[in-house]
């Protein structure tokens, strides 16, 4: 048993190093005047804030599309359910260039969808539209599946005993089911609008510019190298992490009994 | 109030089938059945969360096959009661009042009456979570009480609770019938509870119902073997019917037996015989006996101020007998393993079914 809880004890620590080794040296090894001149680089300030704006876009769309599918992935019994859970998990298994490229494809002003969203003004090649595109597509699988695990979590009964008490499907769902399961939805929503934030891969391809943290710490390490291009990189993961804290510790809050 | 003409459910391959069913207003009808029998999707297809293939629901006149659970005022409380965790108890309660907008005054005017009335008051502010099984129970019926439905279907609601809070909450039950006057339908598989609460009973099994009526004329006269197993009568003797008489491995039984017309037509059939007709040192009187004979005392079990007597006949066929303590200590020094007893079997509530 000791033996078991030292390895174990090991492997954990060499995972968590993994990730926390690398962050920790970028951060300590930035210079403080070079992080203070990014600081007030209207440039940055303006990709951050673009990347946080547009990932949010893509949560708030996916939630209002993927809550109901997600409710529909957990309730319903039905034929091809397995063929639709495996597409909405797609976007994490394909590279994200490869997803970039076949968004391009579709909203491109080549295929009739992008030409059809151009004549009412919605471009997504090179616009804040397809970043927000692009985020939404390699991300919600985070939302959908947060979701849908959170929706099958509650005990089908309470919806039943509620449509026995006088409430239609619609006041069921949004008295009971969804109080029940904002918890794994907002979890999700915080995970998806966090990996809309890292996405690069399928922005490029879409819209270079306006240029996201991402790509701009991208275009700073290849114009100017890594001096420049780890201050942008430090001040994103410094402000995911605070953001990412607060609402994770809003998430996983204790019920109130 | 009640009526279910010929319904058929399919869920899966689970099948209701044929489903006939009528409750009196302000009738206490219990439904008896295995586990996995089909009970809970019965009183779910009730409540109009299931299609029908066939057949029609009648609540008092109205037909509501295919009304949505919510347009058709029956109250449901399950066997883990349902309470809506992220309410409190007053909030779980005035559930359905709130649905239906009524006013706010209305609605704890409602809602004190009813904790009054089952003695849930001290728990109005409280969240399901901190409740024990009994008061869950309580507020479970209290939610479904309060919109004064037509029928109240209760699904196995005593099951999860201890022995002791399953015996008051029994009594409770029985209470609120009476005091409330609501047409109840209860599912169960335990016996106690069924012959304690019903007016009216329905077995029940695989989809099917077996048979229904009064409870002891359930019991005087089960219809098949199974019924007879699922109503508790222990000794199910199988039989070959000649004429006046029916050959066992105990022996012949003397007939005429009350339901032998039925089964005459069958060659073969089961004897039901329960506990109470079973006499033992049964004296003289043997005109009152349809068999008797000796037997020797197997295993003895001695629970709830009962003790059971197993006997054993020559054949290898057994009998179980059900004493009270009181009759067990009038055999004393008579009833010890090994010991051979005298037995008689009354005609009087032996009946016979099919296979």
């Amino acid at each position: 048993m000791r033996s078991f809880n030292i390895i174990a004890g090991c492997l954990a620590t060499i995972l968590l190093l993994l990730v926390v080794v690398p962050l920790l040296r970028m951060i300590l090894a930035a210079d403080p005047k070079i992080l203070q001149a990014t600081l007030g680089d209207a440039e940055v300030a303006r990709s951050i804030f673009l990347t946080f704006r547009c990932a949010l876009w893509a949560t708030l769309i996916c939630g209002i599309l993927g809550v109901p599918l997600a409710y529909i992935l957990a309730r319903w019994e039905f034929p091809g359910r397995g063929a639709i859970q495996g597409i909405i998990d797609l976007p994490v298994m394909i590279p994200h260039t490869a997803a970039g490229i076949a968004l391009l494809m579709v909203y491109g002003k080549r295929f009739f969808l992008g030409k059809a969203f151009g004549s009412i003004g919605l471009d997504f090649v090179g616009t804040e539209a397809g970043i927000s595109l692009a985020m939404a597509f390699v991300s919600l699988p985070f939302l959908v599946n947060a979701a849908r695990d959170g929706f099958f979590s509650i005990n089908p009964r309470l919806e039943r005993v509620a449509r026995t008490l006088g409430a239609s499907p619609w006041t069921t769902f949004f008295k009971v089911s969804l109080p029940l399961a904002w918890r794994p939805i907002l979890s999700g929503g915080i995970m998806m609008w966090a990996r809309g934030i890292s996405e690069f891969g399928a922005v490029i391809v879409l819209a270079y510019h306006p240029m996201t943290a991402p790509v701009l710490i991208w275009e700073r390490f290849e114009a100017y190298g890594l001096k420049y291009a780890r201050p942008v990189a430090v001040i994103l993961i410094l402000l995911c992490l605070l953001i990412f804290g607060i609402l994770r510790s809003i998430a996983s809050k204790r019920k109130e009994v | 109030m009640l009526r279910m003409e010929d319904v058929d459910v399919r869920l899966g391959r689970f099948r209701l089938q044929s489903i006939s069913l009528y409750l009196k207003k302000g009738e206490y009808a219990v439904v008896l059945g295995p586990t996995g029998t089909g009970k809970t999707v019965l009183l779910e297809t009730i409540a109009g969360m299931h299609r029908l293939q066939s057949g029609k629901i009648f609540i008092g006149d109205k037909d509501v096959s295919r009304l949505p659970p919510e347009a058709r005022n029956l109250g449901v409380v399950y066997q883990d009661y349902a309470l809506f965790p992220h309410l409190t108890v007053y909030d779980n309660i005035a559930f359905g009042l709130k649905i239906r907008r009524k006013p706010r005054r209305e609605i704890k005017r409602a809602v004190d009456n009813m904790a009054q009335f089952l003695g849930i008051e001290p728990l109005l502010k409280r969240r399901p979570v901190n409740l024990s099984g009994g008061e869950r129970q309580r507020v479970s019926l209290a939610r479904a009480l309060i919109l004064d439905p037509y029928v109240l279907l209760l699904d196995e609601p005593l099951s999860a609770l201890d022995r002791n809070t399953r015996d008051r909450l029994r009594r409770e039950l029985k209470r609120i019938h009476r005091e409330v006057g609501v047409t109840i339908l209860h599912i169960t598989h335990d016996l106690t509870e069924a012959f304690y609460l019903a007016d009216h009973m329905v077995i029940m099994k695989d989809g099917r119902i077996l048979q229904r009526g009064k409870p002891e004329q359930i019991l005087q006269n089960p219809r098949e073997r199974a019924v007879a197993e699922l109503v508790g009568i222990q000794n199910l003797i199988k039989g070959i019917s000649r004429n006046n008489w029916v050959e066992t491995d105990l022996g012949l039984f003397e007939v005429p037996l009350p339901c032998l017309d039925e089964c005459s037509k069958q060659t073969e059939l089961f004897l039901t015989i329960p506990s109470w007709c079973i006499d033992l040192d049964p004296g003289r009187a043997a005109g009152r006996y349809s068999w008797l004979g000796s037997m020797v005392v197997g295993d003895m079990s001695f629970a709830n101020g009962h003790v059971e007597v197993e006997l054993i006949h020559s054949s290898g066929e057994a009998l179980r007998v059900t004493l009270s303590r009181r009759e067990y200590g009038e055999y004393e020094g008579k009833l010890d393993t090994g010991k051979t007893v005298k037995v008689g079997i009354r005609k009087q509530g032996i009946s016979c079914v099919t296979g």
